[in-house]
């Protein structure tokens, strides 16, 4: 008999009734689900001809298409919004530059934040046109706005001693920001990538809706045909994928802690029970006491007896 | 013989390194120590002792650039407080070391290494630094591995591949065994003697501090009085 673990059977347990759940309601609004005609989402289209064999022709489906594109779409915008919020985290970061420096920097940054990536996406289409160009500069803008506030509140957050010793030594800013404060905050700014990227494909499946590009290309197209069951496979496939991208998400962070010294996980420890089971608890009454030999609680029986 | 001692020899040219006049430490206008007048020239060791909380570190942040003074003129190598000496000029170990724990030892002391040298320079200077403090082994550990007495050294090493021409050290010694720690003082007298560097250091052990400086001072009552017997500071404790 195959044993789980307690965390893998409490992690198998929550996901369960999340789809559980998630499909109950479905049922009890539209009944959408239960209609498999929504599920031809995952079969390839008729034009293009497929030229995938025989077990890959889901590739050729609009729900694998516009899932693929809103990853892409999520994956550039978080290296591009890395790279641009980097320098303004850094610039925003009060502990390393002058408040007439700050100021300015987290007003950009604040600017990006403001509006949400849906609106940003709107701007982009008109400017750029429909695609997922569109959405990536639009998530772009609003990662740098959000990552560029983590970052700056992770900096200032940083042990002073390095920047200290660093600042006497007479480092410039840049070597400062380069050798000392980008090592020594590397597991947040990382860490906090990893849940960019993770956000980025939640709302990367929205954006698509006002002509961005991805997965909500195909969900706005089915809604104007009134073709509900599709759309609910769609967010059902949304959800699953946010589901899996957040798991890996959980995983890939937890390498980046000052604990995974002492507790790093492994590949298969997210999804599967570890190879050696863990040590049986023992009823502390059925422990044997090393100097008498006997079980604790026959010893404890025989020296209580009226409490037996 | 003491360790002060062991020093090969003093520099020929002797100038000054620190100048502090009417210097008042503090914070929030509230001043901790006044210091009316003290310099500190170039080959010289002076320790700095007192209770906890009285501005020993405050001193030595004021010196390094790191905390504005309330009131007074701090020269450190003829750049006067709030203009800052040059580049690699001082050498400051903070009591909670200031290393980078994420990098490895050597990325550590090539810090130092790079604020103080020239590029050619560099690699050489932090690999002498490295084996002065016998740290050849862990070169590629990084720091949050190490034990505190280790990454004590790391931070020397890193002060030392600088090439400073004035150190200041926050308790440097503390964490170290008495066989590491005698190891460490004579590395670094050495650099101070050979490069004609100064050296301030805050130091609570008095036996140690007295063997290894030139002068010892003790904060007393918010002033820098000259250390006189073990009795007057046991008197400064109480």
């Amino acid at each position: 008999m195959i044993r789980i673990n307690r965390e893998l059977r409490e992690l198998l347990v929550s996901v369960t009734v999340l789809i559980l759940g998630f499909w109950i309601i479905l049922t009890l609004t539209s009944g959408l689900v239960w209609d498999w005609n929504g599920w031809r989402v995952i079969e390839p289209q008729s034009y293009p001809p497929c030229e995938a064999n025989m077990f890959l022709q889901f590739t050729c489906s609009t729900a694998w298409i516009g899932m693929v594109e809103t990853i892409k779409i999520a994956i550039l915008a978080t290296f591009f919004g890395m790279i641009l919020s980097l320098p303004m985290g850094l610039l925003s970061s009060r502990n390393l530059f002058p408040q007439y420096v700050t100021y300015p920097s987290r007003a950009v940054v604040s600017a990006c934040r403001s509006l949400p990536s849906l609106i940003w996406a709107i701007i982009f289409v008109i400017i750029v046109g429909l695609g997922p160009t569109a959405g990536i500069l639009a998530m772009t803008i609003y990662t740098v706005g959000y990552l560029g506030k983590m970052q700056y509140e992770a900096i200032e957050g940083m042990n002073s001693a390095p920047l200290e010793a660093a600042n006497a030594m007479g480092l410039t800013k840049a070597e400062v920001s380069f050798w000392v404060v980008i090592p020594e905050t590397a597991n947040h700014l990382i860490a906090q990538m990893i849940f960019m990227f993770e956000y980025n494909v939640r709302s990367g499946t929205v954006i698509g809706i006002v002509g961005a590009g991805g997965i909500g290309y195909y969900i706005n197209l089915y809604l104007k045909f009134l073709q509900y069951e599709r759309v609910a496979a769609y967010l059902l496939i949304i959800f699953l994928v946010v589901l899996l991208i957040d798991l890996v998400s959980i995983y890939l962070r937890s390498f980046f802690t000052d604990e995974s010294e002492n507790t790093k996980p492994t590949w298969s420890g997210v999804f599967l029970p570890p190879k050696d089971d863990p040590p049986e608890v023992v009823n502390i009454r059925d422990r044997i006491d090393p100097v008498t030999g006997v079980k604790m609680g026959e010893d404890n029986q025989a020296s209580n007896p009226q409490q037996s | 013989m003491t360790k002060h001692e062991k020093r090969n020899h003093v520099p020929k040219h002797v100038s000054e390194v620190v100048r502090i006049r009417n210097l008042e430490v503090g914070f929030q206008k509230q001043p901790l120590l006044s210091i009316e007048s003290l310099i500190v020239n170039s080959g010289e060791v002076l320790a700095i002792t007192g209770p906890s909380g009285i501005g020993k570190t405050s001193l030595l942040k004021t010196i390094a650039g790191l905390l504005t003074p309330l009131s007074g003129l701090v020269q450190v190598c003829e750049a006067t407080s709030p203009q800052k000496p040059p580049r690699g000029t001082i050498g400051y170990i903070p009591q909670k070391l200031g290393l980078v724990r994420h990098s490895s030892v050597w990325a550590n002391v090539m810090l130092g290494s790079r604020a103080g040298n020239t590029k050619s320079h560099s690699r050489e200077q932090s690999n002498n630094a490295i084996l002065a403090m016998g740290l050849e082994e862990k070169r590629n550990e990084p720091i949050k591995r190490l034990s505190g007495g280790q990454q004590r050294r790391v931070a020397i090493a890193r002060t030392l591949a600088q090439r400073p021409k004035l150190i200041l050290a926050d308790e440097f010694l503390s964490e170290l065994d008495e066989e590491t720690s005698d190891r460490v003082v004579e590395a670094v007298m050495q650099y101070v003697s050979s490069s004609g560097a100064a050296m301030v250091l805050v130091e609570h052990d008095i036996s140690r501090a007295r063997e290894i400086s030139d002068r010892l001072l003790v904060i007393d009552d918010g002033r820098l009085n000259p250390f006189i017997t073990d009795t007057s500071i046991m008197e400064v404790r109480s």
